[in-house]
């Protein structure tokens, strides 16, 4: 029961939160002369719903099409296949979102502000862009291999472990060793960690921009990019491989970049609630003073804390190019995956299981809005309506007050019979 | 007697935490009477005092202001209706003169210019006309805190109040400036204002209060006149049983040494030395006292004993190991305790449950975790063990302790700092805030830890609380120990002075002279 009420107090703001965001952006649709309802309708239907979705209703019960002979049949849509589920689409782009969100959070929880997981995620994303060509390239030289198609099977096979897991452990080495720097000017000379994180996203992006118009260059392509990972790099999305046959998955990216992403969540929760190293960093931020008085080093707590966020952002660069993207392009976080993270874990109130859930519906939101810019509105609705839901989210008290007032209506003051006080 | 505030049955109840503050409360004051309020931590003064101010909105219950009933919903209906408040954490702008702060928001001004001599003019003439000199034009941070509280109570007296409001007045004080507050007390309600204060210390309610409203769990158990009753009665009336007031101690019996400093530097907040060559010794089985007036240096001197700050020179011992430079968590583990001065942020964290507060000093031990992985059960166990073992009211297993009252939160702290036995306990202002019956239960614990064998160095700016306790008296003046003195012979005559910067020697003819 307890547990329950918890749950219902937890997301009852959230949940409130969206539906002003929504309701505070019908202004600007209405701005535009556009029905909010219709508006609407289409971009939940563009991001959550079956393919040819056209109600709000279909987002749930869909009349699927028979391509032979013009009849329907009715299917329940979220398991509805046909051209590839929209879902499926949602999972492969809340992957990184899910890591990135876990980075803030793990800083967050540390007392740091870092903003940070931008950079970190491009830096990790460079790594393996660089890594998943140059190091099969190295090995294929070394075995005398000539034309990589022809390699023997075994080899290929043990590359496609082991080439994956180095990339990732690279990755998350140079995430990790881009958000302690910060944590260090933080910790030693009290760098504000806001602005230092800040500076070295905008490092990060200029420095990745260099590197995949200049040395990591592949070709004359219009965008500059970088060459495409070795296939013993990818990882191989289902679509390919256990799932080739299942249409929900055929046209997503998801792999197993998503389990990596789960696993990684469980981990982080193991890490903050039942490990010492997690409860140092928690009670760092709560109060350092009585962190310090109790004998925690909480100079080493936040260090530790930076490491593991910047781990994770740069794992998430690891996903978005092994998994999804195979090869750096110029401006390719444009999505702002790391900002999108932040977000992601303030909504969710830096709780893992909020952060699984707010993740999906904010990649689901994003696409609704990208595939809305071909309708009469701009994509940038999208990013209204995310800002309206923050923008209410952060007013928590205001909302808790109203419900209050909502529930529990104030006793009417009444007028007691007088009584003599004791005055001896 | 004509009734000026009247409140009759007053209920409130928090929801967040499930604490029925104030039950049935009625209260009725009179004009120009100065009428005090006593009770344990967290009996509900303070909220009902926020009820008559308009911070808390009461469940139910009414107020009468001369005869009539009025609305308070928020504090500037208080203001209009002549109620002013005095907070125990002052509100004042660090950066701004007396002056600009008395006026903040009520700026004389022409056309939007504030004037700022007019300003100063007339704060000068408004503390003139009530007896309590400033100088307008000093900025806060630059003034003591008794001459901060001033300025409090001369910005509600500013906006007419004829009922002020002084919650804990004198918790934050020093004797010289507890005297001088309760002179303006005294002349305040001469002049014909009505001053309702809340405070937990009895002989202050003694000393100037007419009345006296003793409230246990959120019940009004009693309103007398102060001079009907002796301080042993409100005391038990207040807990609702019989109190010890004094202290009682066997000799003590110290054996060997367990803290050594020598000869220690220790910096303070400004890069100023703030200890300056001071050594003192703590023996096993005794109660060494830090007598000295609020920042000669001791709570710097404790910081570099328990090892919160650095220490620039000198040697500090623990048990024979030298641990001038030890980590903190080395010298817990060499068996140091430490009841911080400030429990709400040193000695406890309050954005976190009871569990996580208790285990703070021992998480990285067995049984409370293995291999830095935590196993909750033994440390659900400790939590328990230190609720019971201390009484610590509405605290839960699982649950924050944001909601507790002083009193109880620092019986959290002594419930952690003591378990196991440690060798040597620094107390740093242990009592600070609290009730009559959390200060009793805080000195007898210490007593028992002292008389099972610790070593007990306890700072205190209350001279009573060092004569009560101590053993030996070490006296602490400019970051220096002046003298150190049996309890046999010290007087608080003696301590006075040397708290004051005199010489022992003179201390000492000075002291005979005034018992001649």
């Amino acid at each position: 029961m307890n547990f329950l009420r918890r749950i219902l107090d937890s997301i009852s703001i959230p949940v409130i939160a969206v539906l002003l965001g929504l309701l505070a952006s019908s202004l600007f649709v209405l701005l535009a002369n556009v029905s909010p309802i219709d508006t609407y309708q289409q971009l939940f239907c563009e991001g959550f719903g079956p393919r040819g979705c056209q109600t709000f209703g279909d987002l749930f019960i869909f009349q699927a099409p028979n391509e032979d002979d013009g009849t329907t049949t009715t299917v329940f849509s979220p398991l509805y296949g046909s051209g590839g589920s929209r879902l499926a689409l949602i999972l492969e782009q809340a992957t990184p979102l899910i890591l990135t969100a876990l980075s803030a959070t793990v800083a967050f929880q540390a007392g740091m502000f870092s903003i940070g997981m931008n950079g970190q995620f491009v830096m990790g994303a460079i790594t393996v862009g660089f890594l998943g060509v140059w190091l099969p390239a190295q090995i294929y030289s070394l075995a005398g291999v000539a034309d990589y198609e022809s390699a023997p099977e075994l080899l290929r096979t043990i590359m496609h472990l082991i080439v994956p897991l180095i990339c990732i452990a690279a990755a998350m080495g140079v995430g990790a060793f881009y958000s302690w720097i910060p944590g260090y000017l933080k910790v030693r000379l009290n760098v504000n960690e806001l602005i230092s994180t800040i500076i070295f996203n905008a490092i990060a992006v200029q420095l990745v921009g260099y590197l995949v118009n200049f040395p990591l260059r592949s070709d004359q392509n219009n965008i500059a990019r970088t060459a495409r990972i070795d296939d013993t790099a990818w990882l191989i999305p289902f679509n390919r491989t256990v799932f080739a046959d299942v249409e929900w998955f055929s046209g997503a990216r998801v792999g197993v970049g998503l389990f990596i992403a789960l696993i990684a969540a469980a981990l982080v929760w193991f890490y903050l609630k039942r490990t010492t190293a997690g409860y140092e960093q928690r009670m760092t931020r709560g109060s350092s003073l009585f962190a310090r008085f109790g004998g925690i080093s909480t100079g080493k707590a936040t260090l530790r804390a930076m490491l593991i966020s910047g781990a994770l952002s740069g794992l998430a660069g690891v996903i978005a190019i092994l998994g999804v993207e195979r090869r750096v392009v110029d401006g390719f976080n444009q999505t702002q995956t790391g900002f999108d993270g932040l977000l992601i874990a303030i909504l969710a109130r830096e709780a893992i299981l909020g952060i699984l859930i707010v993740a999906p519906i904010f990649a689901g939101l994003n696409l609704g809005a990208i595939n809305l810019q071909f309708g009469d509105l701009p994509r940038q609705l999208g990013g209204i309506i995310i800002s309206f839901i923050i923008l209410f989210n952060a007013m928590e008290d205001w909302l808790r007050e109203r419900l209050r007032g909502i529930f529990k209506p104030r006793p009417r003051p009444e007028a007691p019979e007088a009584k003599e006080v004791a005055a001896s | 007697m004509t009734t000026t505030v009247e409140m009759q049955h007053i209920r409130k109840y928090f929801d967040s935490s499930q604490v029925l503050a104030c039950d049935d409360v009625s209260l009725s004051v009179a004009k120009g009477e100065v009428h005090a309020i006593v009770g344990e931590n967290g009996t509900g003064k303070t909220t009902l005092m926020s009820i008559l101010y308009g911070l808390v909105t009461p469940d139910s219950g009414q107020i009468l202001i001369d005869g009539a009933p009025v609305r308070i919903t928020h504090p500037n209906d208080a203001i209009r209706h002549g109620i002013g408040m005095v907070h125990q954490h002052f509100k004042l702008v660090p950066s701004f003169t007396i002056a600009e702060n008395i006026m903040l928001g009520i700026e004389p001004n022409s056309a939007g210019f504030i004037d700022g001599k007019d300003e100063a003019d007339g704060v000068r003439k408004l503390a003139d006309s009530f007896g309590l000199p400033v100088n307008p034009d000093l900025r806060i941070r630059e003034i003591s805190v008794g001459m901060q509280q001033r300025v409090e109570i001369l910005k509600i007296l500013q906006r007419n109040a004829q009922v002020l409001i002084l919650d804990e007045p004198t918790a934050v004080l020093t004797p010289q400036e507890v005297r001088e507050f309760l002179n303006v007390v005294r002349r305040l309600a001469e002049g014909g204002r009505t001053i309702l204060f809340i405070t937990h210390k009895l002989a202050e309610v003694k000393a100037i209060a007419d009345r006296v409203t003793t409230m246990r769990r959120g019940r009004n158990v009693g309103t007398h006149y102060a001079n009907d009753q002796t301080i042993r009665e409100m005391a038990n009336l207040m807990v609702g049983r019989v109190v010890t007031l004094t202290v009682e101690k066997t000799p003590a019996k110290p054996a060997a040494t367990v803290l050594e400093a020598h000869n220690l530097l220790v910096g303070g907040a400004g890069g100023m030395p703030a200890v300056f060559g001071a050594s003192l010794d703590v023996r096993s089985g005794e109660i060494l006292g830090i007598a000295g007036v609020s920042g000669n240096g001791q709570t710097e001197l404790v910081e570099a004993i328990v090892g919160m700050r650095a220490v620039d020179g000198g040697q500090i011992t623990l048990l024979g190991n030298d641990v001038t430079h030890a980590l903190v968590r080395e010298r817990r583990d060499a068996g140091l305790a430490h009841i911080p001065e400030d429990r709400m942020t040193t000695g406890l964290n309050l954005t976190t449950n009871l569990d996580e507060n208790v285990v703070v000093t021992s998480y990285q031990n067995k049984p409370y975790s293995r291999s830095g992985i935590f196993d909750f059960a033994p440390v659900r166990k400790l939590a328990q063990e230190i609720v019971d073992k201390f009484a610590v009211k509405s605290a839960r297993v699982g649950e924050p302790i944001k909601t507790l009252s002083g009193g109880n939160l620092q019986k959290i702290v002594l419930g952690r700092e003591l378990k196991g036995d440690p060798k040597l306990i620094v107390a740093n202002q242990p009592t600070r805030g609290l009730d009559v019956g959390s200060i009793e239960f805080v000195h007898k614990t210490l007593i028992e830890a002292r008389d099972k064998g610790a070593a007990v160095l306890l700072v205190s700016v209350e001279l009573d609380e060092i004569l009560a306790l101590s053993d030996r008296i070490a006296v602490m003046f400019a970051g220096k120990v002046v003298a150190v003195l049996d309890r046999a012979e010290a007087t608080e005559e003696k301590l006075g002075l040397l708290m004051a910067g005199s010489s022992l020697e003179h201390a000492e003819t000075a002291s005979e002279k005034a018992s001649a």
